[in-house]
């Protein structure tokens, strides 16, 4: 099956200074990839190169099977939500999105009906005819993913959609990121540098730093393999802190229990030496084994965000 | 749902229509042009005014009167046109709103086109507004129609020179304040010469000047019509210069749109 997106040795240098760096990846169709670094790291550029907006200084690439060389083709079969993005303030939701239906080709009648369906889609059927300019950010971002989703495109790219939304907005564009996989089986690249958003929707991930690719595969793997546990944080009721420490001290592959700071009932268990996530098993079997109910638990250095600070430090 | 609504158009239209289309509806819809309308016919009214009233006083003759007016407002109406193209791409790099126009399949050569009507609508609009004004001051005199004539033929050239020079600008110009900034001095540099004292425009090379500028050229041919009653085909030499110049910077524009729109700075992470 031929890949939604493949990259191959692909480099970009403004002058002397080198923002995309030999980045060989590919993406499966139907696939939500999330594309993450620290601010800097090339995704906006590997973005724009793959939407032909860039051209690239090295290697090649292909998206939804059509060579980089066909660059006018490729443009018609992706969407895009570029970073940033403006609105003309004097238009309205709705004659947005009518104009870019119909610069892909719609008649009049067609652009109409489709720019309403895509606004009920992204939630905003009730402000069609306000002005862009009286929307709200999330609002905004919404519209431009609707625009994004005109060409019906084979592979959507979203660039930092959540930028500088609240949590309500955020959930709402990442639900709108989940639909697009799960109703038109379009393939999803997320670029971002929250590592809940990845976490959240994302099958895999790409970590891009200074324009290198830091790191490729699935959350647990890149989780896994960045840094291995080597404690876990769990939390009980006030009352059972002394049964709890006892029990997990006398399990194997626990080097000792200490009180966790902040919450009542919060203990910090230390692995004896590096663990993996299967490391605490023994000690949750014995707690349970004891009657004490284990109200909260996470292996400390098994999630995607610690594994984004050591890839991303380390290079 | 999307391949339900996706019935292409069966006479699909060029890029450039709706391109044009949709800058029409911002310009005269969104109220800047409308703006820009009436702030011009402020000025014509002023214009014609003070030469009705020095005709009225024997200052000027009826003919000069209408020349005068004319020349205002194919000076006022091109440099309309200037300004509107000068925004066309730099102020879409500006709002950030060119990415995602870039990234249609219009091609970048229906991107400047459709700008460039754009621009020009205001040109029209201009002279559209200056029509009245023109009849009023030539009545009686036989002069209306050739007035018209004169400033269609003279302002069109003009104002696809200026409209295509500013379109030019508006590709490379990072932001609307350096485009708008450099296609003032140009048009004011463009300009000079119609201030230069009546002894300096004498001789081979006043004349050289006065034939070069298409601005000069274009208000001198103009002139001899409406003033000296000359025939089109008289001093229809000066009109190579507007016509080279409409020429020459309209196929720039083409060139160049087609070629180098590009993000700009800051289309890089």
């Amino acid at each position: 099956m031929t890949p939604a997106v493949e990259a191959d040795g692909l480099g970009k240098q403004y002058g002397s200074r080198v923002a995309l760096d030999s980045l060989t990846f590919s993406v499966a169709a139907g696939e939500v990839l999330g594309v993450l670094g620290p601010n800097g790291a090339g995704k906006t550029t590997a973005i724009r190169v793959l939407t032909t907006i860039l051209p690239a200084s090295r290697g090649r690439f292909s998206v939804a099977g059509v060579p980089h060389t066909r660059a006018a083709d490729i443009r018609r079969l992706v969407g895009v939500l570029p970073e940033s993005a403006g609105y003309p303030a004097r238009q309205t939701g709705e004659e947005y999105l009518r104009y870019f239906a119909r610069l892909f080709g719609y008649s009049r009648a067609s652009a109409r009906v489709l720019a309403e369906a895509l606004l009920a889609q992204v939630g905003l059927s009730e402000r069609r005819t306000s002005l862009i300019a009286g929307y709200s950010r999330g609002m905004r971002q919404r519209l431009g993913i609707a625009r994004a989703l005109v060409n019906d495109p084979q592979v959507v790219f979203l660039d930092e959609p959540t930028l500088g939304l609240d949590p309500a907005g955020q959930r709402q564009v990442l639900a709108l990121v989940r639909r697009i996989t799960a109703e038109r089986g379009a393939t999803v690249l997320l670029s971002t540098h929250l590592l809940a958003e990845v976490e959240q929707v994302c099958s895999r991930v790409l970590i891009l730093n200074r324009g290198r690719l830091a790191a490729e595969g699935t959350v647990s793997e890149i989780s896994r393999r960045a840094a291995a546990p080597r404690s876990a944080r769990l939390r009980v009721s006030a009352e059972n802190v002394d049964r709890a420490r006892a029990t997990l001290g006398g399990s194997a592959g626990i080097e000792h229990v200490e009180p966790g700071d902040g919450q009542v009932g919060s203990l910090i268990v230390m692995l004896d030496g590096p663990g993996s996530p299967t490391s605490m098993n023994d000690g949750l079997r014995a707690l349970a084994d004891a009657d004490v109910p284990v109200l909260s638990f996470e292996l400390e250095g098994a999630r995607l965000s610690d594994a984004f600070l050591a890839m991303t430090e380390e290079a | 749902m999307a391949a339900s609504a996706r019935t292409m158009s069966k006479r699909h239209r060029r890029g450039w229509a709706i391109v044009g289309e949709q800058e029409l509806r911002d310009l005269w819809l969104g109220g800047r042009g409308l703006l820009l309308a009436l702030a011009f016919s402020v000025l014509v009214s002023v214009i014609a005014y003070l030469t009705a009233t020095n005709q009225a006083l024997n200052f000027l003759e009826q003919r000069e009167s209408v020349n005068l007016t004319l020349q205002v407002a194919i000076a006022m109406g091109s440099l309309l046109a200037l300004l509107a193209a000068a925004d066309a791409v730099s102020g879409e790099r500006e709002r950030s709103t060119l990415e995602s126009l870039l990234l249609t399949p219009v091609s970048r050569l229906d991107l400047t086109g459709g700008k460039l009507v754009a621009a020009l609508s205001l040109w029209l609009a201009a002279f559209v507004i200056t029509i009245p004004y023109v009849w009023f001051l030539g009545r009686g005199i036989d002069l209306v129609a050739d007035a018209v004539i004169t400033g269609v033929v003279v302002g069109t050239l003009l104002a696809v020179f200026l409209a295509s020079l500013g379109i030019v600008i508006s590709i490379f110009a990072n932001s609307n304040r350096v485009s708008l900034s450099v296609s003032l001095f140009l048009l004011l540099a463009i300009f000079a010469p119609t201030q230069l004292p009546s002894s300096a425009q004498k001789g081979w090379a006043g004349e050289l000047l006065l034939r070069v500028n298409p601005l000069t050229a274009g208000e001198h041919y103009a002139g001899k019509i409406l003033v000296n009653g000359h025939s089109w085909s008289e001093d229809i030499s000066w009109l190579i210069s507007p016509i080279v110049a409409a020429a020459v910077f309209s196929a720039i524009a083409a060139i160049v749109g087609a070629r180098c729109i590009r993000l700009g700075r800051g289309a890089t992470e």
